[in-house]
Order: C-alpha cells, then sequence, then structure tokens
C-alpha cells in the first residue's frame, strides 16, 4: 500500500516537475484571530494533489504555468481560492461555524450539514471550555433552539434542567440521552444523599470537548430509537491533528456571590411583628382577657456590652467563593499517527458554607493509521470529582427538612445569637437553636452548629476508554468497530457528630458510608458504505449495538459514636446496620441501519431503522422497532433559482422534512416490569412482602414526530436562518398509575402504558455576520422556540395525576388531559378580605370562604363571608393555577472583536409560564420563624387593601405554608444577561522567541442581571430538579449565584 | 487481499450473534423474588406471615405513630413545637385530606391488609409445600391481622359505631389480594358491615390460631388465641355490646378475685408485679399480649419514632389540667415512674431508650383486658367483678390507695372510674381518641399560653379524621 503511495507520489511530482512550474509559499491564519493554522490543505484548482501547511500555517507549493488561484480547505473552515499575484499568498480562514460545509455529528457516524436533512444544532467546545461551570450541560444555556437549560438551584454540580423540545414523557426522564465518543452514558444524580448532589456529567472535564451535537427530531435520533425519545446529546472530545505538537493552556478564576436574597426583618422587626401575632392570635382565640394565654412571647436578648443582639443569618450560611481551573493539553501527530493529552484541575467553592467541588482528570486519545486499510483509535480518561455540601433543602425530596440550609437562612431568629457569651454554640436542650428570652420552641437548627458538625460529601473515580478500529473493505465498503467501557465508582459518606446542635445528636452521632458501582460497556459495529457515482451519492449503514449497565451499591449506616472525636464512618460506633445496598443490570441490544442518497447535492433521502431490545421492560414486550425517514431539497442549487432576482440575497435555500418513531423505555427502575418481593425484618425475624406490583405488558413509550424546516443562508451566507416546526405525539406513555390506596399496592402506584401527548411548535436559529471587517467584527445569534404541550389522554378515566413536592401534604402540580405537563395546583386565593383580614379561598363549588388560624372556642376557622360557618379548604378543593412549563425560550449572542479585544454577551430568556413562589409563603410564615421586610404591609385597619393578611400567630394556612395557594403564583417571564465576556489578545510580537504562540486574557460575569417580575429567587428554581411531573415550584431553595471570572488561554 | 477483507468481516458479523439475546436481556433481580416463587418454600411462606406483620408495624401505624394520633387528639398532652411532622395537626383537630399523617397511616393499614389478603390467597391455593395444620394457622394470623387493621382504620376514619349503631358509611372493604391495575374503585361498606368483618376474621382467628408458640418473644410478637380474644374485648367494647365483652374476657380473665391470669391457655398471661419492667426491661412478659418488636436493625429513628417525639426531642409534655393532675393518679403510684420532669414539666417516658429507639410498642396488653372486663362488667351489674378489676390494675401500681365509696359505689360512677384508670393505666399507648369517640365525648379544649387546641363536638366534620386524597382522587366509589 506505501509503496502504491509513494509512487503516486513521485508520479505527480514527476509531473509537476515535467510542466513549467513556479514556487509559491505563504501563511494560513484564522481570520477571527490571526492564529496560524496547521495542517490546512493547499492545493491548485482542480488537482487532486496538495501540500499542507505547517505547524506556523506555512506553506510552500510548486504550481504549473496558467494556473490562477489557489484553494485552501480545512475541516471546520470555509473553502476559500485565493488568486495567486506574486510568489506569496496569504490566506485568511473563515470558521465555517453555519456554512453548508460543516460537519454534523450524526448517530454512528457523519454528514455535512448540506447533506443533513433533520433537526440538529451544533454547539463548538468552545462556548463551554471557558464558562465556570462543573459540568459541560450548565454552559449550554441559550446556544440552540428547541434546547431549554436551566439550573434548579444555586448549589454546585446539580444536574440542569435539560428540555429538547419539551418535556416528552411524564414518568420517565426528559433529559436526553448523552452519548461521549460513542458510549450511552449515566446521566442525572447519582448522589445517594438529598443534600450534596452529584451530576456523573461533572467527570468530563469541559475543555475536552471538541463539539457537542443535538439532535432533535426523530429523522436523526431514531437511529438511537428507543434511547432517543428526551433528544439525544452527542459528545465529541478533541483529538490530535497533524502538526507539530501544540500545547495549550486555559486558566480561570472566580468569584460568586448569592443573588437577589430576601431583604429580611432584624431583631426589632422581627419582635413587633411576631408579638403582633402573638397578640392577635389571642384576641381572635377570645382570650383577651385571660391571663393563662401570652400576649407577646418575643422579647430582646443582650450582648455582654449591652447591645441588641441582631443576628444576620446570612452571614453564617452565604458567603463570598472562590474557584479556580487549569487545564493543559498537548496534541499533534504526524501522518499517521494523531494523539491528544489533557490534564485538568478545578477546585470550586459555592456560595453557600461548605459547598465544594473538586476534579482532577487525565485524558489520551489517539488516532493510528496501521495501514492504508486499517485504522484504529483508542482513547481513555481518568477522573477523580469530589462534592461536598450541606444540606440546602435545594435539591428534589428536602424541600421540608428543617436542616435545609435556604430555610434556615430567612426563617432563623435574629433576636437571638449564634453563641453564648463563653463561645459555645446557642444551643436549645434538644439541640435546635436556643431562643434566649423569647418564649416560644424553636424547631430549627443553629445553621452554624449544624454546618460545624456535620458534612455530607460524594466522590467519583471513573475511567472511560474506548478502543476501535475501521476497516476499509472493497467496494467502498468500510467495517467499524468500537468497544467503550465506563467504570464509575462513587463513595457517598454523611456523617453527623453525636455533639448537641448536630442533626444527628438525638442518634447519638452517625455515619453513612455507601459505596456505588457502575460498570457499563457498550460494542458498536458498523458496516457501511459511501459511494458516489456520477451525480449519485449513497450511503448506507448497517449496524449492532449491544450495551450493559450494571449497578451495585452497598452501604452501612453506623449510630451512637463512641466518642464525638469521630468524624467519620471509619470511627468506633455502637449499632452498625446495612445501608443503600442495591444490586442491578440493564441491558439493550440493537439493530439498525441508515440509508442516505443524494441526487447532484440538491436531493437527499435519509432513512433510518432500529430494533431494539431493553430487559427492564415486560416479558411480552422487550422489543420494538423505530424508524425514521427525511427528506431535503437545496432549492438554491436549481437553476431555476439561480435565475431568479431573489437569489441574489437568497444565495442558499434548504427544504427539509422529516418523520420518524422513537421510543422511550427508560424507566429508572432495572426491573420495572417485575412483581417483586423483597426481603426485610420483623424485629429479628425475616420477612418478604410484595415490594412492587409489575406490569408484564410494561412496553415502550412511542412518540410520532413530524419536522418541517427551511435553511436559508442570505447575503452571501452572511446570515443564516433555520426556521422548524415540529410535533411530537407521544403515546403510550408510562405513567405510574395512581392505584386506590386501599388497595394496598406499594406506593400506590403500577407502571402502566396509559395516556398520551403532544408537544408541537417552532424554533428559529439566526446566525449573523453583521459587521466584517480588518479591525472589526460582529457577529450575532439569536435562537427562539414556541412550544406548547398538551395532555390528550392519561390512565383509566384520564383521572388526574397529581405531583407532590416533598411531602404528601404539598400537592403542589397536576397533570391533566387538555393542560401541560405538571400544571401548578393549589388552592385558590382571592386576595385578603379588607373588613377583618382574613386570607379568602374559593372553594370548589366557586364559593368565597374565609380563614382565620385562631377562633374562640365553638366558632369555626372557616367561614363564609357573612360569617356563617364553612368546610375547610381541602384537596378536592383545589384548582389548576397555572402552566409550569415555559412557552417560549431562547437566547441571543453578540460576539464583537475591535483589534485585539473581543466581546462576548449571552443572553437568555424565556417566559409564558408560571412559578409557584413558594419560599414566599415561608417569608411570611406566622411561626416563630422571621419573615421579610414586606410584611410590614400586613393587614391591620378595617377597610385596608392588601395581599398580606393579618397576622395570626401559628397561621400556616393564609400565606401556604400547609399548601400552595394561587397568592403565591407568578409569571416566570425572564430575561437573564447569562454571561459577559471581555477579552484580549495579546500580539504575537510580545511573546518574541519565548514559545508562546498566542495568549489571550479576558474577564467575564455569569448572571449579571436578571430582568423579571418574578420576585422570588430566580423564576428557573425548581425544588424538584429535573422532574417532569412538578415543575415550576420555588420553595425553600437557593438561587443561582453571580460569578466574576478572569482567565487566560495560552497557546505554545 | 479480498479474501481476508471477507475473512475478517465474517469474523465480526458472527462476533455480532455470539451474544445472547436471550441471556442479556432476561434479566432477574438478585435481591428480590418474583411473585411466581414467593410461596416456593416453607421459610418464604413464613417470611411473608412476618412480612404482613411487619406491615403492621409500619412507622404510620403500630410502629408507633398511630398511637401518637390518636393519644395527642385527647386533653393529656399539650404540643410543644406546632410542626404537623409530628402530629400537631392531630394535637388541633385540624387534618385534611392532603396531611401527610392522614394519606401514610391509611396506606400503611391498607398495605397490612394487603398483605395479609395476599397471604390468605396464596394458602389457599398453596399445596404440599407446609403442612395443613400450618397452612390453617397462617390463615388465622392473616386474619388477624386484617381483623386489626380495618378496626385501627374505623376507628379513626369513620363515624364511631355507637352514633347510629353503624349506619354510616365506613370504609372500603378489601377482601381480596391486590397485585394489578384493576379494582381501583370500590364503593365503603358500612361502619357495622365492618366490624361484622373483623369480628367474623377475629373469630376464625380465634379457631386457628395456636395456643401458644415457642418462645416469649414469639407470644408477644405474633397472634395465638389469646390474642385474637383479648382484641375482641376491644372491638365489642367500642361497640358497647358489653355481653359479648364479658363473655370473651371470661375465656381470658376466668378468676372474678385478684389475682388474675389466663388459665385456659398455654400462655398464662398475668399483670406483672412492676409496671415498669414493661418498659424499657422485659417486653414479652406474660402480660404483653402482642407488641411490635424493635431491634437495632429494624426500629425506627427520628420523626418516624415516638421514642424521638415524646422523649428525645420532647415535642409533648403531659396537660397540668389533664389525667397528670388526677387525684386518682397518688404520688407515690408507680406508673408515676413513667414520667420525667424538666422545666416543672412532665413528659411521657414510656418509650425512654435513646436511639436505637428500640423500646416495643405495645399493642394489647393483659391490663387493658382487665378494664375492658372492668367496665363491660360495671355496665351490666357486676359492679364486685368491675371493682376487683379496676383495683387489680390499679393496686399493682399505688396498693395504698383506696377508691373512694362515691366512685365504685353506683355502676356510673364506676364506669367513669375506670375511665379515668385507663386514662393512667393506658396513657400514650394510643387508647384516648378511640374512648372518647366510642362514648361520644366532645374532644375536650387544651392549650398552653403559646398554642391552644379547640374542644371538638361529635357533631363537628374534624371529629374523625378526614378521607385520604390518595383514595379520593383514585376511588370513584368512595
Amino acid at each position: 500500500m506505501k509503496q502504491i503511495l509513494s509512487a503516486l507520489l513521485l508520479l505527480s511530482l514527476s509531473l509537476g516537475a515535467a510542466a513549467q512550474s513556479r514556487r509559491i509559499s505563504g501563511k494560513v491564519t484564522a481570520k477571527d484571530n490571526d492564529s496560524p493554522i496547521p495542517g490546512v490543505s493547499v492545493k491548485t484548482a482542480g488537482k487532486a494533489i496538495g501540500v499542507q501547511t505547517d505547524a506556523e500555517g506555512h506553506f510552500t507549493i510548486e504550481v504549473p504555468e496558467g494556473v490562477t488561484s489557489l484553494e485552501f480547505t480545512y475541516i471546520g473552515y470555509q473553502k476559500i481560492s485565493v488568486p495567486i499575484s506574486g510568489a506569496t499568498v496569504n490566506a485568511k480562514l473563515e470558521s465555517t461555524t453555519s456554512g453548508l460545509n460543516e460537519v454534523v455529528v450524526v448517530g454512528y457516524g457523519t454528514q455535512t450539514k448540506r447533506e443533513f436533512t433533520g433537526a440538529a444544532a451544533r454547539i463548538s467546545g468552545a462556548l463551554v471550555k471557558d464558562a465556570p461551570v462543573q459540568s459541560f450541560d450548565q454552559a449550554l444555556s441559550g446556544r440552540a433552539a428547541g434546547v431549554s437549560i436551566a439550573s434548579p438551584n444555586g448549589v454546585l454540580n446539580n444536574p440542569p434542567v435539560i428540555r429538547i423540545r419539551g418535556v416528552n414523557s411524564i414518568s420517565l426522564s426528559s433529559y436526553p440521552l448523552v452519548v461521549i465518543d460513542g458510549i450511552p452514558v449515566n446521566t442525572g444524580n447519582i448522589s445517594t444523599s438529598t443534600s450534596v448532589p452529584n451530576n456523573p456529567l461533572s467527570d468530563i472535564d469541559p475543555a475536552d470537548i471538541e463539539s457537542i451535537d443535538v439532535l432533535k427530531d426523530a429523522a436523526s435520533t431514531s437511529i438511537y430509537g428507543s434511547r432517543a425519545a428526551a433528544g439525544v446529546l452527542l459528545i465529541t472530545t478533541k483529538r490530535g491533528r497533524e502538526g507539530k505538537a501544540k500545547v495549550v493552556y486555559d486558566a480561570w478564576g472566580s468569584l460568586t456571590k448569592a443573588a437577589r436574597l430576601p431583604k429580611l426583618l432584624d431583631a426589632t422587626g422581627y419582635m413587633k411583628y411576631k408579638n403582633e401575632a402573638v397578640y392577635n392570635a389571642k384576641i381572635l382565640g377570645g382570650n383577651e382577657n385571660n391571663s393563662n394565654v401570652a400576649s407577646a412571647l418575643f422579647f430582646p436578648n443582650y450582648n455582654a456590652d449591652g447591645s441588641l443582639v441582631n443576628t444576620s443569618w446570612y452571614d453564617y450560611i452565604y458567603r463570598t467563593a472562590y474557584s479556580q481551573n487549569h487545564n493543559i493539553s498537548v496534541s499533534g501527530g504526524n501522518k499517521t499517527t494523531n494523539y491528544y493529552l489533557s490534564a485538568n484541575y478545578s477546585n470550586q467553592q459555592g456560595f453557600v458554607v461548605d459547598n465544594e467541588f473538586k476534579r482532577k482528570s487525565l485524558r489520551f486519545n489517539v488516532d493510528h493509521e496501521v495501514t492504508k486499510w486499517f485504522r484504529i483509535k483508542a482513547g481513555g480518561a481518568y477522573n477523580t470529582t469530589f462534592n461536598q455540601s450541606q444540606n440546602t433543602g435545594s435539591l428534589p425530596n428536602s424541600t421540608f427538612l428543617l436542616i435545609g440550609a435556604a430555610r434556615l437562612a430567612t426563617a432563623l431568629a435574629p433576636n437571638v445569637s449564634v453563641y453564648n457569651e463563653d463561645g459555645s454554640y446557642n444551643l436549645s436542650s434538644t439541640g435546635t437553636l436556643g431562643m434566649g428570652n423569647n418564649l416560644v420552641t424553636n424547631t430549627l437548627w443553629n445553621a452554624k452548629a449544624l454546618f460545624d458538625l456535620s458534612s455530607y460529601t460524594t466522590e467519583n473515580d471513573r475511567f472511560q476508554g474506548n478502543v476501535g478500529g475501521t476497516i476499509k473493505l472493497p467496494y467502498h465498503f468500510e467495517l467499524n468497530t468500537t468497544y467503550a467501557m465506563d467504570r464509575l465508582r462513587t463513595e457517598n459518606n454523611t456523617w453527623l457528630s453525636s455533639q448537641l446542635g448536630s442533626s444527628g445528636y438525638s442518634v447519638g452521632g452517625s455515619a453513612t458510608n455507601v459505596s456505588a458501582l457502575r460498570n457499563n460497556w457498550d460494542w458498536a459495529s458498523t458496516l457501511s458504505f459511501n459511494n458516489k457515482y456520477l451525480k449519485h451519492h449513497v450511503t448506507a449503514l448497517l449496524g449492532y449495538d449491544v450495551q450493559k449497565f450494571e449497578t451495585n451499591s452497598w452501604g452501612a449506616y453506623a449510630t451512637v459514636a463512641a466518642d464525638n472525636f469521630f468524624t467519620n464512618y471509619e470511627g468506633s460506633y455502637t449499632t452498625v446496620a446495612a445501608s443503600g445496598n442495591g444490586r442491578s443490570e440493564k441491558a439493550f441490544i440493537s439493530y439498525f441501519s441508515r440509508i442516505t442518497y443524494d441526487f447532484n447535492n440538491k436531493y437527499f433521502l435519509t432513512a433510518n431503522f432500529r430494533r431494539d431490545g431493553n430487559s427492564a421492560l415486560g416479558a411480552n414486550s422487550k422489543f420494538g422497532n423505530f424508524g425514521g425517514v427525511s427528506v431535503g431539497w437545496l432549492v438554491s442549487e436549481e437553476g431555476f433559482y439561480r435565475r431568479l432576482n431573489i437569489s441574489h440575497v437568497v444565495d442558499n435555500v434548504k427544504l427539509r422534512a422529516s418523520w420518524g418513531r422513537v421510543g422511550n423505555g427508560n424507566v429508572s427502575n432495572d426491573y420495572a416490569s417485575q412483581s417483586l418481593y423483597s426481603a426485610s425484618l420483623y424485629g429479628s425475624a425475616a420477612t418478604w412482602y410484595l415490594s412492587q406490583a409489575g406490569n408484564p405488558d410494561l412496553a415502550w413509550e412511542t412518540s410520532k414526530q413530524t419536522n418541517l424546516g427551511i435553511d436559508l443562508g442570505l447575503l452571501n451566507n452572511r446570515i443564516q436562518v433555520e426556521g422548524t416546526w415540529f410535533n411530537n405525539d407521544v403515546n403510550g406513555l408510562i405513567l405510574s398509575a395512581p392505584q386506590s390506596a386501599s388497595k394496598g399496592i406499594p406506593d400506590n402506584a403500577i407502571l402502566m402504558n396509559v395516556g398520551s401527548m403532544y408537544n408541537r411548535g417552532w424554533e428559529l436559529g439566526v446566525t449573523a455576520s453583521v459587521i466584517r471587517k480588518e479591525n472589526f467584527s460582529w457577529d450575532a445569534g439569536f435562537n427562539y422556540t414556541h412550544i406548547n404541550n398538551k395532555v390528550t389522554a392519561l390512565a383509566s378515566g384520564n383521572s388526574d395525576i397529581i405531583g407532590y413536592t416533598h411531602t404528601s401534604s404539598e400537592a403542589s402540580n397536576v397533570t391533566r388531559v387538555g393542560y401541560s405537563v405538571g400544571s401548578l395546583y393549589g388552592a385558590k386565593t382571592d386576595g385578603v378580605n379588607p373588613e377583618n383580614g382574613r386570607r379568602i379561598f374559593i372553594n370548589k363549588a366557586g364559593e368565597k370562604v374565609q380563614y382565620s388560624a385562631a377562633v374562640a372556642s365553638g366558632e369555626s376557622n372557616w367561614t363564609y363571608l357573612d360569617g356563617t360557618t364553612a368546610s375547610a379548604i381541602s384537596a378536592s378543593d383545589y384548582y389548576l393555577l397555572g402552566n409550569a412549563l415555559p412557552k417560549w425560550y431562547g437566547g441571543l449572542s453578540n460576539n464583537f472583536r475591535y483589534k485585539n479585544f473581543d466581546l462576548g454577551v449571552n443572553i437568555t430568556y424565556a417566559g409564558g409560564n408560571y412559578v409557584m413562589n413558594g419560599t414566599k409563603a415561608t417569608l411570611r410564615d406566622q411561626r416563630f420563624y422571621n419573615n421579610y421586610t414586606d410584611i410590614s404591609k400586613r393587614w391591620t385597619t378595617v377597610g385596608q387593601v392588601t395581599d398580606i393578611p393579618r397576622l395570626v400567630y401559628n397561621d400556616q394556612i393564609s400565606n401556604g405554608s400547609s399548601y400552595p395557594i394561587s397568592a403565591n403564583v407568578e409569571k416566570g417571564d425572564f430575561l437573564r444577561l447569562q454571561s459577559l465576556t471581555l477579552g484580549y489578545r495579546v500580539p504575537s510580537r510580545v511573546f518574541g522567541t519565548s514559545g508562546i504562540t498566542s495568549a489571550r486574557v479576558y474577564a467575564s460575569g455569569n448572571n449579571l442581571f436578571l430582568l423579571t417580575g418574578y420576585t422570588g429567587t430566580d423564576p428557573e428554581s425548581s425544588s424538584n430538579g429535573n422532574s417532569n411531573t412538578t415543575p415550576g415550584i420555588e420553595k425553600n431553595a437557593v438561587g443561582q449565584g453571580r460569578t466574576f471570572t478572569v482567565g487566560i488561554n495560552v497557546g505554545f | 487481499m479480498k479474501k481476508i477483507y471477507l475473512y475478517i468481516g465474517l469474523g465480526v458479523l458472527l462476533g455480532f450473534s455470539s451474544c445472547s439475546e436471550k441471556d442479556l436481556l432476561d434479566t432477574v433481580p438478585s435481591t428480590s423474588i418474583s411473585d411466581a416463587n414467593a410461596f416456593g418454600s416453607a421459610s418464604r411462606i413464613l417470611g411473608l406471615v412476618n412480612g404482613a406483620y411487619d406491615a403492621v408495624k409500619g412507622a404510620s401505624l403500630y410502629g408507633g405513630r398511630y398511637l401518637l394520633y390518636c393519644d395527642v387528639r385527647g386533653e393529656d398532652f399539650i404540643n410543644v413545637t406546632a410542626n404537623s411532622y409530628t402530629a400537631y395537626e392531630s394535637w388541633n383537630n385540624s387534618y385534611n385530606s392532603g396531611s401527610n399523617d392522614i394519606n401514610n397511616l391509611w396506606s400503611q393499614a391498607y398495605t397490612a391488609i394487603n398483605n395479609a389478603n395476599i397471604l390468605i390467597a396464596g394458602l389457599s391455593t398453596s399445596n404440599g409445600v407446609i403442612s395443613d395444620t400450618l397452612n390453617t394457622q397462617y390463615t388465622a394470623e392473616a386474619k388477624y391481622i386484617r381483623a386489626l387493621c380495618y378496626f385501627s382504620l374505623v376507628t379513626v376514619y369513620a363515624t364511631p359505631y355507637n352514633a347510629d349503631q353503624g349506619a354510616s358509611k365506613g370504609l372500603p372493604l378489601r377482601l381480596h389480594a391486590e397485585t394489578d391495575g384493576s379494582n381501583n374503585d370500590l364503593a365503603r361498606s358500612t361502619v357495622a358491615e365492618v366490624y361484622a368483618q373483623i369480628l367474623s376474621d377475629l373469630d376464625a382467628a380465634e379457631a386457628n390460631l395456636p395456643d401458644s408458640y415457642s418462645s416469649d418473644l414469639l407470644n408477644t410478637t405474633r397472634a395465638h388465641k389469646s390474642t385474637a380474644i383479648a382484641l375482641k374485648t376491644r372491638v365489642y367494647l367500642t361497640m358497647s355490646n358489653f355481653a359479648k365483652v364479658v363473655e370473651e374476657a371470661a375465656k381470658i380473665v376466668p378468676q372474678t378475685t385478684a389475682p388474675f391470669s389466663t388459665t385456659s391457655y398455654s400462655v398464662k398471661h398475668a399483670l406483672q408485679p412492676d409496671i415498669t419492667t414493661l418498659f424499657g426491661t422485659t417486653y414479652t412478659t406474660t402480660e404483653s399480649i402482642f407488641s411490635m418488636p424493635m431491634t437495632s436493625t429494624d426500629s425506627y429513628s427520628g420523626q418516624s419514632a415516638i421514642g424521638y417525639i415524646y422523649n428525645a426531642n420532647s415535642e409533648y409534655y403531659l396537660n397540668p389540667s389533664g389525667i397528670l393532675g388526677n387525684a386518682q393518679w397518688g404520688s407515690s403510684d408507680k406508673r408515676r415512674s413513667l414520667l420525667r420532669v424538666a422545666s416543672n414539666l412532665y413528659y411521657l417516658k414510656k418509650y425512654a431508650k435513646a436511639s436505637p429507639y428500640v423500646d416495643y410498642i405495645p399493642v394489647i396488653r393483659y391490663a387493658e383486658v382487665l378494664l375492658n372486663y372492668a367496665e363491660a362488667a360495671a355496665q351490666t351489674g357486676n359492679l364486685t367483678l368491675a371493682t376487683n378489676l379496676l383495683k387489680a390494675v390499679h393496686a399493682r401500681s399505688d396498693a395504698n390507695y383506696t377508691f373512694a365509696d362515691a366512685d365504685i359505689a353506683t355502676a356510673a360512677a364506676l364506669v367513669a372510674t375506670i375511665g379515668v384508670e385507663r386514662r393512667i393505666e393506658l396513657l400514650g399507648e394510643g387508647y384516648r381518641s378511640g374512648d372518647l369517640l366510642r362514648n361520644l365525648q366532645t374532644i375536650p379544649a387544651k392549650g398552653s399560653s403559646s398554642l391552644q387546641a379547640n374542644a371538638v363536638e361529635p357533631s363537628a366534620s374534624n371529629y374523625i379524621f378526614p378521607a385520604p386524597n390518595n383514595e379520593l382522587t383514585t376511588n370513584k366509589l368512595y
């Protein structure tokens, strides 16, 4: 083979030498940053053989007489042709971030954008590598049409809420399938604690990512069949390129502070309003003259110097956090072997005290051409990540925990101190915050003592590797096989001190260690065909993919520490019990194929088919068939179009249409379809009990998706427009169909295929090179998605599915036929009665009833406005209070470059939804909780019109603490300055002979401002994380921080 | 050259098919068993029996919190924390259909009922795995469990039997195993029908339960004949069917004068000399007819443990104007040593073990049977027997106390005195709500300077617990 190549080379050289020729040299640089580009192919037009630029971008080429121009091509850049005028030809290549020749990574292969007929978006790794985030997915906000990404809270490394074209399931995850270099990986939160999150995607160093391709429509995703109903994120890591070794060092340091914290009452205000509530309760309870009932319960405490104790709990719970991240990579290669090696160190702090994230990682990718017909590629990455956080009450299922820091920050009494005079913690006899002279019992913890006396960590050890080969076969066939492994060991540790003030005091201190091993391997092989014959271009793919996930976890829970010296499980404890044990496995077997055909680069057709087997589904329905067809027409290539006047303005017109059917069988439980009995203990006797009622017919959810789109290139392709209409009908939704509690079925639910819904909408993406001058350029990108979700059928009789926030008393969402999934739910209110300051509710009959938390014996708490007794408002009186899913969202980015300066502005926006500001209920809570300063607007006098009811001590209903009320529902529309970055590229002359080839310094700010009418901390908050059925709830959670970053990128 | 390609291609294709679909896709869990194997061996069936008991031991039910709800509704405890996760809504009778306690208690009791029904159904078709004797016995145990759960539900979620002789709507009466998605809708049977089912189950249980088990632990934690009989005395008392109480009680309390003890069956139930030994020392004496066992590996913690709520976290203290101040509870009464004092407030320490909370939770004690019997005897005119039974219980803890004649002279006075004795003897064991409701008495008001709970008349809707949402939203016939 080698000889043949050499011979060809010799032949071409000798041919060149035979003719009259001249020598041209020059340099190729990137247009946007003037950095040299190595490896660019330089050739004369129409000739197959050319030369490549060296590491500094220099080239020399012999060209025959008569040749007037040179062609420069390089992947990721627009091909240009430069006329020859003298012996030197310099070229500036423009990145083709939106050109038709841009490569799109599709499942098990690549296509050019020209050929691609589905709906996808590509996000360059450059956009995520400098962002002050833990995992790349957090940095994707507003970057692509149809892709919505929100941060549910401000705790480090929690999985963002990702929705590709909306919520596509009810009970199953709506998180897209994430495929890293060919292997689908675990996503979600793998921590076992509700205190500290652990998003396994943070194991990927964002700087290692070359590109992120988002597949959105069924025709693109159906090659992933049943795995892809929520879309697919294809992550490609960086690989080496031919040329001299290139070394890149990136580093950033940042500072984060809490943003938009509510303004709270100080000690004086606290006592004033609490005592007002106590006195109101006394009067309303008919105890005005009863000396046994207190008139005031809150009294001042004084410091040793006689000053009033006035504690700001924010100072003990929030902090200014500092983070740093360093990355270094070496890449390069020769004609046959390319390599990429990188190392990352990240040490990040969250703005909640004790919140930390650390990562160390190494990655190595290598490609080698063994022979002309055989290539191998391999890669491996090892990392450790460490997460630590106190309980913030922000993660799913922690909203009402008494240890939740976000609620402690607002609710703890400001008129008592953190410490006693002797320096010990100020604590009650049970270890909660001591209330000093206040005569009430406090159930909340002293945050300082709680933090000092507990720790929650989760740490990953992970190796991901893959090895594969490609064999070129005759007749344009190619055989490809890749084996990938992903071995992730997680250790979750919780320690609660035995000392008073710790939440573990009552159990004598506790320590829990749970170790989990997630072993995941995938073997995929494809046989592909690719040939052009005249104007026909055909590719075909036949493949087989088998993947297995095994999850084993085990651990122990130790209580009653022998001594409060111990701060970990390895210490000595009296009682030890098993904890967190589990063992499960899941396998997928898939056969798939794809055929693409294009004629004359104008007409394009792609068809996919996949047959999937999934071990988690019912014995009667393990296999499913999926597939899709898409067509495209490059109208602008037609002769008739070229003759139209409009073709001078609109250079490119492409029409796309696709239809496909994908499935969703991503049940979180690997044995979801089976009826199972589990073992436990009755005292010391062994037991078996029904732990899961199964359904042998449990099958896939199926999505039928239709996609119609148009791509336009205007004004010499300076403006690129993509518009797409889509409709996704999801049928056979897997629901945890609620069962009557009196049936005694475990969890009162059985998984069944019932129900259907649709997501319908359109998306628009525009990118424009507004100005492109030598010294100044302005690129703008805008995307907009409009989406309408509607449930069309549900389980037996279409009965509502109620979504709960943490506890069954907080019925916060409802999924109801005719409305969007997880609409807000709760009691309907109608302001405050100006006559008596009572909250007015609307019962199910539409009647107004008012509530008073305190009434004299014999009176009713609930009355009609005329004073007659009414029934209490209960869940049967709840109304659907509003749509919780954003109806429109998107992003706007602007990148300016002036000489060596660059400025990036990234704005995200969303709206059309409502958010339950549950935190407002806490800020108005009439127990011993502190309130926000707005409480001064409470009702005090007859005739006063206000939205805050009369203060009555221990009133938990009027403001929404006991259950959600419509008074706390607010519009969620917002516009956020996601990031603002100012960079400066150091001129290359500065470097001299230092070996440095490029350097850029930058400063950026994230979440700098939020324009919204929403009065809570953040309209993107989600107390229930990624849950489909309980979105739009903000309750007792920490919002997002505001981050300022400075960084440097240096190339050698 | 081309042949090599062919071989490689074939080799890879063969590799595809070498992974067996069946091996990969037919996964079975290694930590639980499928329904097909549940009745596969004698030890598994015994495991299912214990599993049904364990469901009764759920935290919301007899794991402890059911007792808490029933006690704090009454007038003998004052709430401190106003925390709805530790029964504040029960204390001030403000439960609604969405309340956690209401939903969890209902679910847990019906889970135990379904476990019992699964057991009954499985045993009726199981052949040859266990002996017929054992099969009959296990069925009887399941019926006992089902009866106990229905009784526990009907006394809080339904109009008291005595209000209208059970004519009101009661509970959905589930008597068949439920393991699939059908049968969500089921109308409520009347209270009388529920009681009839409870009694029929208990009669069947009495007939087929063993006299005794092989150990004190089993005699206390699994049902034997006397257990079913003892529960019947409570059920009939709740229905004010005093003659039947007397009839049932006499089976396990054959004497008419102290000392009282069971003689007809091999477990010789009797009062222990010192009541405090039952709480914290020896949980499996003959006085503890039925209790929930706790071990360090199978116990509850935090808000699920009533030991935490009453004692470790001091969330309820004894109302000074409740039973604590009653003259019948003398200062030298041994039962006062089941209280502790802190800052002049009295706290219950029947569940006093620090974490892990391994105090057994009592469900039926011989002392209760004696008091049930005493009340029924008084109501049926046998004042002497009633007085003897009352005195036996009281004198065990306070031998020097003499009842005033006025307190025991008439049937009415004696019944009232027995009622007071129940509050002293059974404090914190979950009886107060049932005793108030079966007598159709107003739940008295109570409170401290900071928290008050109003009185609840029998006519008020919150006199009983509201139906839970998890039933209302799914059972259209409720």
